[in-house]
């Protein structure tokens, strides 16, 4: 047999990809032929070097290109993660959280139409509120596991300021969809839990961004 | 009686390890929320492995092109990323199908099983310096459909099932054009 009649189940061979019978008849086939065992020398060599090919960086720099296309040319704002912003967040949160706390003391004494007419005019109102909303509990989700599976990165007192202003937002999260689920028309609480989420976001983003820098 | 094609199945790239490291799961969190230069670190840590990838499928001259398309299709479909396998095992997977998909929408595919006849198997050993190319080279003057065969098996490891699912091919058609392109390389083997 040519030896190209034998380069199917050579290369099949160099695959491991025969049944026994088949495997045995090549290895007799090898063991009788010194051209047959050049060949599949050959064959083995093609098969490495494809392992070993390199990847290079295209000549041109395509980014600019991709941006252009994708709409981002512009560089968003640098992070801003530090002790001091992060306090500074936190105290805002609590400012927040305590007008909630009142609105819901106030709910209670105060007939609900009372309350909706001293409440400021609505910024958004949305169908469904935003912490219901998939695309938004994704994102957070997955800023989430990405603070978690980084977060031993980051400076232990980043860390600790971190922790503190989440719980404080997820604390001013619960109070305002507890607030809701009693006023669902409430303009001013439906805000308010527009913004105290677009803060988890901005406060995830930021520490994502940290650790992807670190 | 000929066999239908096998219906076309998403390729499953062998995986080197099963999560991304933290700072590239994060630059993926920030991407899907819309961070253009969180994606821009990820264009940059896997554009070499993409533009290799589009270079040997379709050519030189077509892989900035297709390089381009393939990150901004993965920038439209981040959100479909669930973080299952690493960030660039998707992408390779997505750039595997869109190179692939663009070659059979232009036609190439019709073309792209050699016979035997433009195959050169008659060398038994390696050919003299003048005729020789470098190994990339070589891989590029391929036929169109033994070249994607042996790029996505011997350069990238895919499975043969795999391979021909994407392809529409046989099972025994992928393993032969392979074998007729390491046939045809073992001519212009690097020294």
């Amino acid at each position: 047999m040519h030896e190209h009649e034998w380069a199917d189940r050579l290369s099949s061979y160099l695959d491991d990809d025969l049944d026994p019978a088949a495997r045995a008849e090549v290895e007799a086939a090898l063991a009788a032929s010194p051209a047959l065992r050049d060949l599949l020398d050959e064959l083995r060599a093609v098969q490495q070097q494809a392992r070993r090919l390199a990847d290079r960086e295209p000549a041109a720099d395509l980014w600019p290109g991709i941006a252009r296309a994708i709409g981002v040319a512009s560089p968003r704002r640098p992070a801003r993660l530090h002790g001091a912003w992060l306090a500074a967040a936190g105290l805002a949160l609590v400012a927040g959280s305590a007008a909630v706390t009142w609105v819901v003391a106030t709910r209670a004494a105060t007939p609900p139409a009372a309350v909706a007419a001293a409440a400021p005019a609505p910024a958004t109102v949305a169908a469904l509120p935003v912490t219901r909303r998939p695309e938004a509990t994704r994102s957070v989700a997955a800023l989430e596991a990405a603070l978690a599976a980084g977060r031993a990165r980051l400076d232990s007192g980043t860390v600790a300021v971190l922790e503190r202003n989440l719980a404080i937002i997820d604390s001013a999260l619960a109070d305002a969809e507890r607030a809701l689920a009693a006023d669902p028309s409430n303009a001013y609480l439906n805000s308010h839990l527009a913004a105290t989420y677009r803060r988890k976001l901005a406060l995830l983003r930021d520490a994502a961004a940290l650790i992807a820098r670190s | 009686m000929m066999t239908p094609p096998a219906p076309r199945t998403p390729l499953q790239p062998p995986t080197r390890s099963d999560a991304d490291p933290p700072a590239d799961a994060a630059d993926v969190a920030l991407a899907a929320s819309g961070d253009g230069q969180a994606f821009e670190r990820l264009y940059r840590a896997n554009a070499a492995r993409i533009h290799g990838l589009a270079r040997r499928l379709a050519g030189p001259d077509r892989a900035d092109e297709l390089t381009q398309d393939v990150f901004i299709r993965a920038w439209r479909k981040l959100h479909t990323f669930r973080g299952e396998a690493k960030f660039s095992t998707w992408l390779h997977r997505l750039a595997v199908h869109h190179i692939l998909g663009r070659r059979r929408a232009e036609g190439i595919a019709r073309q792209r099983m050699a016979d035997d006849t433009a195959l050169d198997l008659a060398p038994a050993r390696r050919a003299g310096m003048e005729l020789r190319l470098d190994f990339e080279t070589a891989i590029a003057r391929l036929p169109d459909g033994m070249r994607q065969v042996f790029v996505l098996h011997d350069v990238e490891g895919y499975r043969h099932e795999e391979i021909a699912a994407s392809l529409g091919i046989a099972v025994g058609t992928s393993k032969s054009q392979l074998s007729r392109a390491r046939m045809a390389l073992r001519r212009h083997l690097d020294a």
